[in-house]
């Protein structure tokens, strides 16, 4: 008897997608497209039915987010690998959807020639990431950016932790500046500081430092 | 003296009424003082015309005739003789006629004065409304080619872009069946979904033009941040982008308007300013979000040719649509400044995380 082979649920609006999408996975003698949805909803219902291996999720779903989506499937089913498949920039979402749960993200682009060999890997245990998205983090590793270690955060001072920390519970600047009974020109320089000290390049990065470092100390 | 005039045209009939009796008699009792030889005839033309302008012309005609009759009865109270009687009647009567005529004639020039005035004011409101409807017109047209823009770059986007990702996948499908047949036609399949593939990166590039920022909150941030590195690439210049504390922009329409005024802020500042040095700055000021973009060229030609100005009135424009004030002037340094501050946003994303 043949080893069950691995199921994978697909979750696209767009119809052509799923379709050739699934075409291609069930060509591999050891994959199966077990089931697809186009919207949130039908995913989560569809997953807990069929209990997959693998879902390969679109982040922009016309009903519901995908990050959502995916985070909701982590906490349903902790060992689904989720694979995301994006037409939107990498450098905006990738990092998102790994920090929501995903092990891969490929840009739609790239699809074709590069899915099966990404869902091997993410079955394997790894982590996949495009090069350039690789590099990305690789650099930042380097230049002591990633992670925002405790060790870097430790030399915050105690007025610049708590911005930092209020910028990761999604506060805006101004109500920082009003939570902390501060001028806004405080909270900017307290940002420049932590830009800084954390050696981030900008203050998009410096939210999603924040973001992550908050998702990570919760208690903090 | 126009406006004396006018000043005097919205004082009441009374006051005129009487101004102008007061100036008979006056002109009168000068008349009679000086005697019957010297005429005065001239002098009562001054309230004749005063009470044409000012208060009606039948009035104006009473006014004659009380100026030649009085006129008439100081020359015969000083003891004027005549070597016949008709003269007095025929000079009296000669002055009348010279008075109604200069009544009639001043009688057709108020109302041509007043006529010109009306239309001068119709234009005027005329033209006043049409600058409006054409400003109007102008907003409007921006705001439908920032829509079809928007929807073009959409459907690009989510669209065609998944559409050709289909095609990928079945090119790729494609490939390997004829790979199993072991036809070497495989090759040509893998290069057909290559081209595809580069199809949807064109795509993707082209869509980004029409739609720069993406739909997250930080997306500006970003979107701002990598036209500062593709201008300073691109025009040899060195144009950074400044942001201290994160600014997050949640309508994607705000966000894609205060990235087109930066951009046009930055060609100009390229293009006419001749700038080395730009800067590109977004923070979150007392009320609401701040674009400023400042360079160090030339400044602003005085006075602006038609065609920057149109390019200046769009981002006004651009402001106006967003709720933003607008406005662009000379830098201290030299250079221009552009600034455009938003009001409070009024959607807040309420804090969901911690």
């Amino acid at each position: 008897m043949d080893k069950p082979r691995i199921k994978i649920h697909l979750v696209d609006d767009h119809p052509l997608v799923r379709e050739w999408l699934t075409n291609l996975i069930n060509r591999q003698p050891d994959l199966v497209v077990s089931g697809e949805s186009e919207d949130a909803p039908h995913a989560l219902q569809g997953i807990s039915a069929t209990q997959p291996d693998v879902a390969i999720v679109d982040i922009s779903l016309k009903l519901g987010s995908g990050l959502e989506l995916i985070k909701n499937l982590k906490t349903m089913q902790p060992d689904l690998a989720v694979i995301v498949l994006s037409m939107h920039d990498e450098r905006l979402y990738a990092e998102r959807a790994l920090r929501a749960g995903a092990r891969g993200y490929i840009m739609k682009s790239e699809t074709a020639k590069k899915v099966i060999a990404v869902i091997r890997q993410v079955l394997a245990g790894k982590i996949y990431m495009s090069e350039s998205m690789a590099a990305v983090f690789a650099e930042r590793f380097v230049d002591g950016r990633l992670p925002a270690s405790g060790s870097l955060v430790e030399q915050l001072s105690d007025r610049e932790l708590e911005t930092f920390q209020l910028l990761g519970r999604g506060f805006e600047t101004r109500q920082v500046a009003e939570m902390m009974k501060v001028s806004m020109k405080t909270v900017q320089a307290h940002c420049a500081h932590i830009k800084e000290k954390l050696k981030l390049a900008n203050a998009a990065e410096l939210l999603r430092e924040a973001v992550r470092w908050q998702e990570n100390h919760p208690a903090s | 003296m126009l406006e004396y005039v006018k000043r005097l045209e919205n004082r009441s009939r009374a006051v005129s009424i009487t101004a102008s009796l007061l100036l008979v008699m006056l002109i009168g009792a000068l008349d009679y003082f000086t005697g019957f030889e010297t005429s005065f005839s001239a002098f009562y033309l001054l309230a004749i015309g005063f009470s044409v302008w000012f208060v009606g012309r039948g009035y104006a005609v009473f006014i004659s005739i009380l100026s030649v009759a009085v006129s008439l009865a100081g020359d015969l109270a000083r003891g004027a003789h005549f070597s016949n009687p008709f003269v007095p009647v025929w000079n009296t009567v000669i002055l009348l006629a010279f008075y109604l005529a200069v009544v009639w004639l001043l009688a057709i020039l108020k109302s041509l004065y007043r006529n010109l005035e009306g239309m001068v004011r119709q234009r005027t409101a005329a033209l006043t409304e049409e600058i409006a409807e054409r400003e109007r017109l102008e907003r409007e047209l921006l705001e439908i080619s920032e829509r079809e823009q928007r929807r073009i770059g959409q459907d690009l986007h989510d669209s065609l872009c998944q559409h050709l990702t289909g095609a990928t996948l079945a090119g790729q499908v494609l490939e390997e069946k004829l790979a199993a047949l072991n036809l070497p036609l495989a090759a040509d399949a893998g290069n057909m979904v290559e081209l595809v593939e580069q199809g949807i990166n064109l795509s993707r590039k082209l869509a980004k033009g029409l739609y720069p920022v993406e739909m997250a909150a930080d997306g500006l941030m970003l979107a701002l941040e990598e036209y500062a590195a593709t201008a300073s690439e691109l025009f040899k210049a060195a144009c950074r982008f400044d942001c201290d504390s994160p600014v997050l922009i949640h309508d994607p329409a705000t966000a894609g308007h205060l990235y087109r005024i930066a951009q046009e802020a930055i060609v100009n500042a390229i293009k006419h300013g001749k700038a080395k040095n730009i800067l590109i700055r977004l923070e979150a000021g007392e009320a609401g979000p701040i674009l400023s973009i400042k360079d160090d060229g030339i400044g602003l030609p005085k006075p602006l040719p038609e065609k920057r100005g149109i390019g200046l009135r769009i981002m006004a424009h651009r402001s106006t649509m967003i709720g933003g004030t607008f406005s662009v002037r000379a830098d201290d340094a030299g250079g221009t400044l552009v600034i455009c501050e938003l009001p409070a946003q009024t959607h807040s994303e309420n804090p969901t995380r911690g």
